[in-house]
């Protein structure tokens, strides 16, 4: 092993866990207060949609003929229509989760089956859109993520790891640090540890609420924007995200709600993710191990952390927010 | 804000006026979304509801939406079991697929018959298939106190590369001329279910016996102690100890329960209506994720599930007959799927509460 594929499968693994971390901070934030929110694949293949039709629209309008428009944004944006892309996918998911904050805080809705629907709701309008609104499947988006943005030239073979991954490995500490040792990540806390008595010290607790489960929907957005426009892409498909926010969600239980365990979970995650084209190559290998091990090495392994890590039920119930998934009732 | 108040008496009427409401704004919403994706909201309605009308062929269309109603009721009844008592097993479709897998296998281990007698066992192997997937997340929860819910969720991505891997590898169609997609061999039509009707193809006798197992499954529910167990589980762990029963127990009879009937689902799924595996792209219709829509629709009570089954098969068919007459897109029957759970759940407070619009601090 020279240091050559350390790099490169370093960067790899963190390219993979950037929209892992990214939609588990913002779970992390809405499970510590309280809320089981279901959804975030629906709302990162939404975000990831999002995402790639304002890049589309604003890389293309800087070419001819695209529609006969004039583009205003594209010399002005220039290298920043990659940030303003990945703003809008979280701007669609953020929408989206108000709807299930609608549905969960103020119509008491069952949460669980709220964010199951929020799901599908997202790969149907994904699927609606992506099929017949926009015909988007031809647009050139190679290069897209400026090359400024990114941390390695040359180095990797498969994707590009840029200033996202960093800022996606960042929220962790950040995290952190906010649940810890601010006034606002207390009261998060507190609202998530039992509602009724952060009720009775008189905070807002479907404001606050709220206020978590649209940070959740800008996250997962976010993510889903990072998967189409460089994780995968630039490209769109339907069902793009693959489970992606569903690990993220396992990754959550994995970490076992602390931020310092899910960085790690995001790595353990990313690995096995980059494992399977890796192993392709590999002499001597049984006949299925390529074609079904490795694909569901990704879905396989999250079954088998979490199996291992919730033997100790202790440990989840010192850590899990006691009202979590409860819906607030106060009269 | 809104604030909501108890009601003095909740009774039948209370459920059936949160039911109406429900009704009426789906109908509403509904209604929106033809708008904006047709243009044409009227006359896509008027289609959407009066398909089986419309078509020069009408047994052919109420197939299109008999068919999928069978399937949605008879997983989402499995599915109501188990989230009446709190277990949340959402991998049906993952259940359904490894039921057809086992379904097929046992028809290659009989020796690919063409006799009748191999029915019976192929159907029942497609029992066992959904339960041993679903026995996957139930033991983890029971023995490890693993999440079930994203166990079962996992098992879904699993089981259909494992569908995709057996009909593209090791069981794959040996000719000279393969079609595409590659697939399996075809069971004989000897022992493909046939069709009630003369013509109709997708109503064929598979949808008439798999009809009779709801029927006793709905009356286990609500004739034996099954049901109570399941709503004293809902109700607290205590109170299932208290009771007598276990709630390891419970755990497995819910997964068990639904994956066998998700399992049932995805075996007579093969041999009424394909007749081979595929990949799971060509197999996999999204039965197992739509029924858990049907078994919230239908408030996880065995009668309101068939009735959404029905309509949601009339949303299937409809959708596909908008699509048929260059009206829309048929992915607006997810949306419209979506916007009625949607409703259902909002209004479930309805039915205990009351708004009081008077804001109270």
């Amino acid at each position: 092993m020279d240091l050559a594929f350390i790099v490169s499968i370093t960067l790899d693994v963190l390219n993979f866990a950037t929209p892992l971390l990214l939609a588990a901070a913002g779970i992390l934030i809405v499970e510590k207060s309280g809320v089981i929110n279901l959804g975030v694949e629906g709302m990162m293949i939404v975000g990831a949609l999002a995402a790639y039709m304002v890049a589309a629209s604003l890389a293309s309008c800087g070419m001819m003929g695209f529609d006969g428009k004039t583009c205003l944004l594209d010399p002005l944006l220039g290298r920043w229509s990659f940030l303003v892309a990945l703003l809008a996918g979280g701007l669609v998911g953020s929408i989206l989760s108000l709807l299930f904050g609608f549905l969960v805080l103020t119509m008491r809705a069952n949460q669980i089956a709220s964010g199951l629907g929020l799901t599908i709701l997202g790969l149907s309008l994904t699927n609606a859109i992506g099929n017949q609104g926009f015909d988007i499947t031809g647009t050139p988006l190679q290069g897209f993520v400026p090359e400024e943005w990114r941390l390695s030239n040359g180095v990797l073979r498969l994707g590009t790891v840029n200033i996202v991954t960093l800022v996606a490995i960042a929220t962790m500490p950040i995290g952190l640090w906010f649940l810890r040792r601010t006034r606002a990540g207390l009261v998060l806390r507190a609202v998530g540890e039992n509602h009724n008595s952060a009720f009775t010290l008189g905070y807002p607790i479907l404001r606050i609420r709220l206020l978590a489960i649209t940070f959740g929907g800008f996250m997962a957005g976010v993510s889903g924007g990072y998967m189409s426009l460089a994780l995968i892409g630039p490209s769109w498909r339907e069902g793009l995200t693959n489970g992606y926010g569903w690990l993220a969600l396992a990754l959550i239980l994995f970490g076992t709600w602390r931020p310092m365990r899910v960085l790690l979970g995001g790595i353990l995650f990313g690995l096995t993710i980059s494992l399977g084209p890796r192993l392709q190559n590999v002499d001597g290998l049984p006949g299925w191990f390529v074609p079904l091990f490795l694909p569901v090495l990704p879905y396989l392994v999250p079954i088998v952390v979490l199996a291992l890590i919730s033997f100790d039920a202790t440990m989840i119930r010192r850590n899990a927010p006691g009202s979590l998934g409860k819906t607030f009732e106060p009269n | 804000m809104i604030t909501w108040e108890h009601r003095e008496s909740v009774g039948w009427q209370t459920s059936l006026k949160s039911i109406g409401i429900a009704l009426a704004l789906t109908l509403l919403l509904t209604f929106g979304a033809l708008w904006l994706t047709t243009g044409m909201p009227l006359e896509a309605f008027w289609q959407m509801l009066t398909y089986p009308w419309q078509a020069e062929r009408a047994l052919t269309q109420w197939g299109k939406a008999l068919n999928p109603a069978f399937y949605l009721s008879l997983i989402a009844l499995g599915l109501s079991i188990s989230y009446r008592a709190n277990v949340w097993n959402i991998g049906a479709e993952g259940q359904f697929a490894i039921g057809s897998v086992f379904a097929f296998g046992a028809w290659l281990l009989l020796g690919m018959p063409n006799g009748l007698w191999a029915i019976p066992i192929i159907l029942l192997s497609g029992v066992v298939g959904g339960m041993v997937w679903a026995a996957i997340p139930a033991a983890l929860r029971t023995l490890a106190n693993t999440n079930e819910l994203l166990v079962s969720l996992m098992l879904v991505y699993i089981g259909a590369q494992f569908l995709f891997y057996l009909s593209n590898g090791p069981w794959e169609m040996s000719a000279a001329m393969k079609p595409v997609p590659t697939r399996t061999e075809s069971i004989p039509d000897s022992l493909l279910f046939t069709s009630v009707f003369s013509q109709g193809p997708k109503l064929h006798w598979g949808l008439v016996w798999g009809w009779q197992v709801y029927l006793v499954v709905a009356a286990l529910l609500a004739f034996t102690l099954l049901g109570y167990r399941l709503s004293v589980a809902n109700q607290s762990k205590r109170a299932e100890r208290f009771a007598g029963f276990s709630p390891v127990g419970t755990i497995w009879i819910a997964f068990l329960f639904s994956g066998g009937l998700a399992g049932l689902a995805g075996g007579i799924f093969l041999i009424g209506d394909t007749g081979y595996l595929v990949d799971q792209s060509n197999f996999l219709q999204n039965y197992g994720f739509t029924a858990i829509i049907v078994a919230f629709l239908g408030r996880l009570n065995p009668l309101g599930i068939l009735v959404a089954g029905l309509a949601l098969g009339y949303l299937e068919g409809g959708a596909g007959w908008l699509q048929a007459s260059g009206l829309g897109d048929d992915s607006i029957s997810g949306i419209i799927q979506v916007i009625a759970l949607f409703c259902t759940l909002g209004t479930a407070t309805l039915v205990t509460h009351r708004i009081s619009w008077r804001g109270n601090p």
